[in-house]
């Protein structure tokens, strides 16, 4: 009996691995000419999206495709180019993945979506907008623009990120942000955690929100920033030497700190309603 | 136009509704889509909390007419017919008020009966420990509805298919946990793969709604948590909003 059991699980192992090798990926390969800030977006239901930048007037787009089961579809109309994969009848999570590499201008306005992703954007100066139920999330290197993120699940992380207009909302994601600088800068998560490492800028608005998840920022000594931070539910850590100041609104519980470092250039709000809240020294 | 014109026209933006251009932005740009709806949600919400202790039937209608005129309830767009048609897509145009209803709910909480600001003597920059620490129950149900029900019971979308099956489940006047089963049961029919994901997502937002509001009653003066309690709300309509986004 047992040596039956064996030869099903044998031949069963076989056959997956024999029908996985039957799904050969196709690559494709699309280029648009387009003027400054064009507007793209890429929507896939399944698979990654990757962002490089590449010619100032050409959008270039490899489609990675793992069967026949997806495809892609695009339009271009005037400054809007649309790419967007459809799972064809019998597809499903994996033989209706297509992964996208796309190469456009720095100045280029993007919006990105993929249920499962990953996402990443590295080198651009444009508005990106992504979006991704479980997607990872990684932008690097990006200036002068808005950086909107939305996920449920999937981590976010943001590195390099300057004078940008940046808005991360995870329902339980954790966020990262190394060297994130802007006129505002705003991250929430519910059960998700938020790291900040970087200034805080000079003359921003920073608010670090979370439900549950921990708050943690290191920032160097020479930090210019009008620190507010609370937890109605969690603890509080400080280990920066803060200047007191004239807070307008009382606490009514809960844990809190606040006061000034440098000349306050920026506004730092830290809040959580249960989550721990730490703010460190580099 | 571009996401510039739109930030440039915000003011008129409301009103300019039937603009064409606007609208084919807006169904390209996921960003000025949720500025639009919100600017709409805010107006609407804006002329109706100065008059009234709690909100009458009337604010869901005028939420669902507000949608309809910005043209956010609509028919679907037909589109050109593929040899093999995708099946992931649906009509979920429904998910669009009650999302717009969460946000309502959410800033008629933060906005009602909040106590006056007081000023402080300056304080010492030092952390000021928790006295005590409330023990929060967790529910199921979060029924931010207990003052917001609505009699009305048809602000169906008029601008949706008038036969869908979809449209004669809806109701978005109805409790939020009956919405949160009609948009679970969306989900199920047109991505069971994702009903999980979404079920346990919403679950762990009612469940912040909750404690939030349980953490509200006995510290009403604590206006982070006010602050805090409407943020969890646009968390959950930006979950129906994803949705939304994903499976329509």
């Amino acid at each position: 009996m047992e040596s039956m059991q064996h030869t099903a699980v044998v031949t069963l192992v076989l056959a997956t691995c024999l029908a996985s090798s039957a799904i050969a990926e196709t690559k494709k390969e699309y280029r648009f000419n387009v003027g400054p800030k064009a507007n793209i977006s890429v929507d896939t239901q399944y698979g990654a999206i990757s962002v490089k930048p590449g010619s100032s007037s050409q959008v270039v787009v490899t489609a990675t495709l793992n069967s026949d089961k997806a495809e892609v579809d695009t339009q271009q109309r005037g400054g809007r180019l649309e790419i967007v994969s459809h799972v064809l009848s019998g597809g499903d999570a994996q033989t209706g993945r297509i992964d996208f590499e796309v190469q456009v201008p720095t100045d280029a306005t993007l919006n990105l979506r993929s249920s499962t992703g990953p996402l990443s954007a590295e080198g651009l100066k444009g508005d990106l907008s992504l979006e991704g139920a479980d997607a990872v999330v990684d932008i690097h290197d990006v200036s002068n623009g808005h950086v909107h993120v939305r996920t449920m699940r999937g981590p976010v992380t943001l590195t390099d990120v300057r004078n940008g207009h940046v808005e991360i909302s995870s329902i339980s994601g954790d966020v990262t942000l190394k060297a994130v600088t802007g006129p505002l800068v705003q991250a929430t998560s519910g059960s998700g955690k938020i790291f900040y490492d970087g200034d805080f800028g000079l003359g921003g608005d920073y608010k670090l929100t979370t439900h549950s998840g921990d708050i943690e920022a290191i920032v160097p000594t020479s930090t210019s920033a009008d620190f507010s931070a609370h937890s109605m539910l969690g603890a509080v850590h400080n280990d920066f030497p803060l200047a007191p100041r004239h807070s307008r609104f009382s606490f009514a519980a809960g844990s809190s700190f606040f006061g000034t470092v440098g000349k306050a250039a920026s506004d730092v709000v830290l809040r959580s309603f249960s989550g721990k809240i730490r703010l460190k020294q580099h | 136009m571009n996401c510039a014109d739109v930030q440039r026209n915000q003011p008129d933006i409301t009103d300019g509704a039937g603009d064409p251009e606007l609208q084919a932005h807006l169904k390209s740009c996921a960003a000025c889509s949720e500025l639009v709806s919100d600017l709409g949600l805010i107006a609407n919400a804006a002329r109706q909390l100065s008059s009234f202790e709690e909100p009458p039937a009337r604010v869901w209608v005028n939420i669902a007419n507000q949608l309809r005129a910005e043209g956010i309830i609509k028919e679907p767009r037909q589109v050109p017919a593929r040899v093999t048609p995708a099946p992931r897509r649906w009509n979920a145009w429904w998910l669009a008020p009650i999302a717009a209803a969460i946000l309502a709910v959410g800033a008629y909480e933060v906005s009602h009966k909040a106590p006056q600001q007081v000023a402080q003597q300056p304080t010492p920059a030092v952390q000021a420990t928790q006295q005590s620490s409330p023990q929060v129950a967790r529910k199921s149900d979060p029924a931010p509805h207990e003052t917001l029900q609505a009699n009305n019971r048809s602000s169906v979308p008029s601008g949706a298919s008038a036969e869908s099956p979809a449209q004669q489940r809806i109701d978005v006047s109805a409790p939020p946990a009956e919405q949160d089963q009609q948009f679970l049961s969306e989900v199920s029919e047109g991505a069971p793969a994702m009903r999980t994901t979404y079920e346990n997502q919403l679950q762990a937002i009612n469940e912040e709604i909750s404690e939030t509001q349980e953490y509200i009653k006995t510290h009403p003066g604590d206006m982070d948590a006010r602050q805090h309690l409407m943020e969890t709300y646009q968390q959950k309509a930006m979950l129906y909003q994803m949705a939304l986004d994903r499976i329509q």
